[in-house]
C-alpha cells in the first residue's frame, strides 16, 4: 500500500473536476461517475467547479453536489480544517452563458409550484472563483496525489497558473492534467476548444505537468447508452443528472462521453481501457482545432480508443453513472430513494438531502 | 482655523530629563496661510481569539449597513465608520496535511500569509505585512512599528498540538524567523513611549513610583513655552492631548497599587488585573501614539490564539476556548457571545477615543485603518473561511465605509492585506497566498 505523509496510507487520487456542467451532458454523467469511484474508494472527489462563467450552470452543479451527499470540496480530505463541503467554482470572467440548456431541471417545479431543486447558491460570492478553489484544494493533497480533469472551456483552470507560486504547487501536487477537448491527432474544431481558444492555447503551451487529451472521436466511439437512462435510475424519482439527460435532446439517444472516458482513465490509468499515443506537443489553430505533433520528451499525450474494450468500458460507465449516492451518517446525499426500493440502506437512511423536495404525494 | 503667521515643525518634542513627549497634529503646524497638510494613514490590527460566534457576527445584505446583531451591536455609534468584509479566507490556516493545530496555525498564518512550519523548536513563517510596511515608512516615526498584546508572550513551548507558542503568541514577524513579541505591560509600553529606554526591576520602579512625578511635570517648561506661541485651538488640543497622557499614568498608579495587593497576580508588574482596565490603558497608549505620530503600525494582540482566559469579569468562569468548543450546547454557546460582545465594547470604546481626536477637518478614525477580526470564523468547527473582518476608519479619506462587502468564497486574506499595503503607500506585487486587491473605493 502507499504511504502518505507522516506514514499514514495514502488515499485514493483526489481530483479536481472541472466541466461545463451547463452544455455538456457528459460532463455531468462524469460528476456522477465520479460518485461511483468514490463510493469504490477509487477515487475522491475533491473540487467541482463549472467551467463557463454562469450561475445557472453554477447552482445545477451545487444541486448535483449536494444530490451526492455534498461530497464536493472538502470530500475524502477530513474533517476539521478542510474546504467546505458543496462549494462551487466559476471562472472569473469568459464567454457568458446565461441559459444553460443543461440547468433546465432548475426551473422544475413540484405539484403546489415549490421548485423541485434548489440550490443555496444565489449570487457570485456563493462561488469561488475557479483557480483559488483548486489551488486550494490541490495543497491539502499528498505530492503526486491529486489529477484535474476538465471536461470545457479551459478558462478557469488556466488562470491557476497566473497565480503567485502556483507553477512549483501544480508540479507538487498534479499527476496529471487529463482535458476532454478537441479531436486527436487532427480534426474539427471542439465547442470547447473554440469556447475559449485563448485560454485553450495558453493550457497546451504552458501547463507544467504530463497533460492527457480525450478528443472527441474516443467519446464517439465510446458513448453513454441512452438506455441505462431509462433502465438503472429507479431507486430515485427525483435526481437532477437523469433530468438533465432527459432536457438535454429528445430521448432516446447515445451521449458522446469524452469526460467519462477522462474519468476512466484518471482513475485507472494502468488499467489498460485506452492506448495511449506517443509523447507530443498539441497546439491550438486560431479557429479552435486542435492539432497534435509528436516529438520525443513532449509532456502532451492523447487518449486511443481500443475497440476490444468497448463492451467493458460501457459496462463499466453505466454501474459507475447509476450508482447511489454515498451513504453518511447523520447525512445528506442519498438522493430521495423510496425506503421499498433499497431496504438495506433504509437501515442507515438519512433524511432526504437538502437540495432535493421529496415528491409530492 | 487660528494662523499664527509662523508654523511649528511637525516633529517637535517636549522635552525635560528622561522624558520626552512628542507632540499631536497642531493646526500650527501647517504654515501659514498653505492648505492644511495631508494627516498620515494609521494602520492597526486587533486580534481576537477562538473566532466569533458567525450567527450573531454577520450583517445579513450586503451593501449599506442594516441592522447590526448582537456582538456588532456595540459598533453601532461607527455604523459609517465600518467596512464588514465577508468570505475572506486563510487557506493557510487550514491543515493541508499537517493534522491538528488550527490555533497555531491561524495565527502564525494570520498577518504572514504563508502555512507555517508545525514545530517547536525551528519556528518558520514569513515576514507579516505590517513589517513590510514598517520596513518601507518606519523612519519617519519613532517607533518603525508596535507590537502589543494583553495575555502571554511566551516564545517557546508546545501551544498547540506541536506548534510553537512562538505563532499563538505573535502577530508580527520581522523575518520568516523572526517573531516580534507584545508588549503587555503597560508601563513598560509607557516608558517606551515616553520613557528614557531604560529597563528598571519591579522593586526598582516602585521605589520610582513612591517618589514619581508626573512625566508632564519634568517636561513643563517646554509646555508652557510652546503654549505661548499657539492659537486658542491648538492650546486647546494640546492641553487635552497632555491631559489624556496624565490619564494613563493615573490609570497605571492604580493598576500598580491593585497588583501590590493582589500578590498571586500572575502577571507582569502593571498589568491590571481587570481586561477592561488593561486594554483601556493599552489603547490610550495606542491613541497617543497614533495621534503624536509615534508609529503608523501596530498590531496588538488582544488575547493569544487559543486561549483558555476566563472572563470572570463578566460572570464567565469557563476558560474561553473550551467554551468555543461547545458542540452546540447553548448554555456555552451564550458565554461565547457574551466574551465576543464583552470584546467589541472595548472595541467601540476604543474608537470613540479615535473619533474624538480632531485633525484639522477631520479625526484621528477618519484618518486611521483599524482592523478588527480572527483568524478563524467558527471556533467550533475551526473553520478558516469567512473569517470575521472588520475595516474601520476611511483610511484617509479613501475608503467608502458604512457598508458590508462580500467578496467571493476563497478569496484569500493575503488580498485584503495587499490593499491595505496599497494604502500605507507599501504597494508590492503579492504577498502570501494573494491573487489580486480588493476592491473597497467603488460602491
Amino acid at each position: 500500500m502507499q504511504r502518505g505523509r507522516g506514514g499514514a496510507a495514502k488515499p485514493p487520487i483526489g481530483i479536481a473536476f472541472d466541466g461545463d456542467l451547463g452544455n455538456r451532458v457528459d460532463a455531468v454523467l462524469a460528476v456522477a461517475m465520479l460518485n461511483g469511484f468514490s463510493n469504490e474508494g477509487e477515487a475522491r472527489r475533491i473540487a467541482l467547479s463549472v467551467s463557463r462563467s454562469s450561475l445557472k450552470a453554477a447552482q445545477f452543479a451545487d444541486v448535483i453536489s449536494t444530490f451526492y451527499a455534498g461530497r464536493a470540496a472538502g470530500g475524502g480530505i477530513g474533517g476539521v480544517g478542510a474546504a467546505r463541503e458543496g462549494m462551487i467554482g466559476m471562472p472569473e470572467g469568459g464567454p457568458p452563458d446565461a441559459t444553460p440548456p443543461l440547468a433546465e431541471p432548475l426551473a422544475r417545479k413540484e405539484a403546489d409550484g415549490t421548485p423541485q431543486y434548489t440550490s443555496s447558491i444565489t449570487g457570485i460570492v456563493d462561488t469561488a472563483e475557479t483557480r483559488l478553489f483548486i489551488r486550494n484544494l490541490l495543497l491539502a493533497q499528498e505530492d503526486g496525489n491529486a489529477a484535474i480533469v476538465l471536461a470545457g472551456p479551459a478558462t478557469g483552470v488556466v488562470r491557476l497558473l497566473d497565480l503567485y507560486r502556483a507553477g512549483p504547487q501544480v508540479v507538487a501536487k498534479v499527476k496529471h492534467l487529463v482535458v476532454a477537448a478537441g479531436s486527436f491527432p487532427s480534426g474539427q474544431p471542439e465547442p470547447s476548444i473554440k469556447n475559449d481558444v485563448a485560454a485553450a492555447r495558453k493550457l497546451f503551451a504552458e501547463w507544467p505537468t504530463p497533460l492527457i487529451a480525450v478528443g472527441s472521436e474516443v467519446g464517439e466511439a465510446l458513448p453513454y447508452p441512452g438506455a441505462s437512462i431509462e433502465a438503472d435510475f429507479s431507486w430515485s424519482p427525483a435526481n437532477p443528472v437523469v433530468d438533465a439527460y432527459r432536457a438535454f435532446k429528445p430521448m432516446p439517444y447515445n451521449a458522446p462521453a469524452p469526460a467519462l472516458a477522462a474519468i476512466l482513465y484518471t482513475v485507472h490509468p494502468e488499467d489498460g481501457y485506452f492506448k495511449l499515443s506517443e509523447p507530443g506537443t498539441i497546439s491550438v489553430l486560431d479557429d479552435g482545432r486542435t492539432q497534435f505533433t509528436a516529438a520525443a520528451g513532449g509532456r502532451h499525450r492523447y487518449l486511443i480508443a481500443d475497440p476490444s474494450r468497448s463492451e467493458a468500458i460501457i459496462k463499466l460507465y453505466k454501474e459507475m453513472v447509476a450508482s447511489k449516492p454515498a451513504a453518511r451518517p447523520g447525512g445528506r446525499g442519498r438522493g430521495n430513494i423510496p425506503a421499498a426500493q433499497d431496504q438495506q440502506q433504509q437501515q442507515v437512511a438519512p433524511p432526504p438531502p437538502a437540495a432535493v423536495k421529496p415528491p409530492a404525494p | 482655523m487660528f494662523i499664527t503667521g509662523k508654523s511649528i515643525p511637525r516633529r517637535t518634542f517636549l522635552r525635560g530629563v528622561g522624558a520626552t513627549v512628542a507632540l499631536p497634529f497642531l493646526d500650527a503646524m501647517a504654515p501659514a496661510f498653505a492648505a492644511t497638510p495631508t494627516p498620515p494613514v494609521r494602520l492597526a490590527f486587533l486580534y481576537v481569539p477562538n473566532g466569533i460566534d458567525m450567527k450573531n457576527w454577520n450583517l445579513e445584505q450586503e451593501g449599506p449597513l442594516g441592522a447590526f446583531p448582537r456582538v456588532m451591536k456595540p459598533f453601532e455609534p461607527y455604523r459609517n465608520d465600518i467596512i464588514q468584509i465577508g468570505n475572506l479566507t486563510n487557506n493557510s490556516g487550514r491543515a493541508l496535511l499537517d493534522g491538528p493545530g488550527d490555533h497555531g496555525r491561524c495565527a502564525g498564518s494570520y498577518l504572514t500569509g504563508v502555512q507555517v512550519k508545525k514545530t517547536t523548536i525551528d519556528i518558520k513563517a514569513s515576514i507579516s505585512c505590517d513589517q513590510i510596511i514598517a520596513n518601507k515608512i518606519g523612519s519617519q516615526t519613532r517607533f518603525a512599528s508596535l507590537e502589543l498584546g494583553m495575555d502571554d508572550s511566551r516564545q517557546a513551548g508546545d501551544c498547540d498540538s506541536g506548534y510553537s507558542c512562538a505563532y499563538t503568541n505573535n502577530l508580527a514577524w520581522k523575518s520568516e524567523t523572526q517573531p516580534l513579541p507584545p508588549t503587555l505591560d503597560p508601563r513598560a509600553l509607557f516608558e517606551r513611549l515616553f520613557g528614557t529606554g531604560l529597563v528598571l526591576s519591579p522593586e526598582a520602579k516602585e521605589r520610582q513610583a513612591r517618589y514619581r512625578r508626573s512625566i508632564l511635570d519634568f517636561v513643563t517648561g517646554d509646555a508652557r513655552k510652546l503654549q505661548s506661541s499657539l492659537g486658542p485651538t491648538d492650546r486647546r488640543k494640546l492641553e487635552e492631548y497632555l491631559s489624556s497622557i496624565r490619564d494613563v499614568e493615573q490609570q497605571l498608579e492604580k493598576a500598580e497599587k491593585e497588583n501590590v495587593v493582589n500578590p498571586g497576580m500572575d502577571k507582569p508588574y502593571g498589568v491590571p488585573p481587570d481586561f477592561a482596565e488593561h486594554f483601556k490603558l493599552m489603547t490610550d497608549m495606542m491613541t497617543i501614539a497614533f495621534q503624536a505620530d509615534l508609529t503608523r503600525v501596530i498590531t496588538f494582540l488582544m488575547t493569544r490564539e487559543g486561549t483558555s482566559r476566563a472572563y470572570r469579569e463578566i460572570g464567565i468562569p469557563d476558560g474561553h476556548h473550551p467554551c468555543t468548543h461547545h458542540q452546540g450546547k447553548p448554555d456555552l454557546m451564550e458565554k461565547v457571545t457574551q466574551i465576543n460582545e464583552y470584546h467589541t465594547k472595548q472595541v467601540a470604546g476604543w474608537l470613540g477615543n479615535l473619533k474624538s481626536v480632531k485633525e484639522g477637518d477631520s479625526s484621528l478614525l477618519d484618518n486611521s485603518m483599524i482592523v478588527y477580526g480572527a483568524g478563524l470564523s467558527d471556533g467550533n468547527r475551526h473553520l478558516h473561511d469567512d473569517l470575521p473582518t472588520l475595516l474601520i476608519g476611511r483610511g484617509g479619506n479613501y475608503f467608502k465605509p458604512g457598508r458590508r462587502v462580500l467578496v467571493r468564497k476563497e478569496t484569500p486574506m493575503s488580498n485584503f492585506h495587499l490593499t491595505l499595503m496599497d494604502r500605507m503607500g507599501v504597494p508590492v506585487d503579492n504577498f502570501g497566498d494573494s491573487s489580486g486587491r480588493l476592491d473597497l473605493q467603488s460602491i
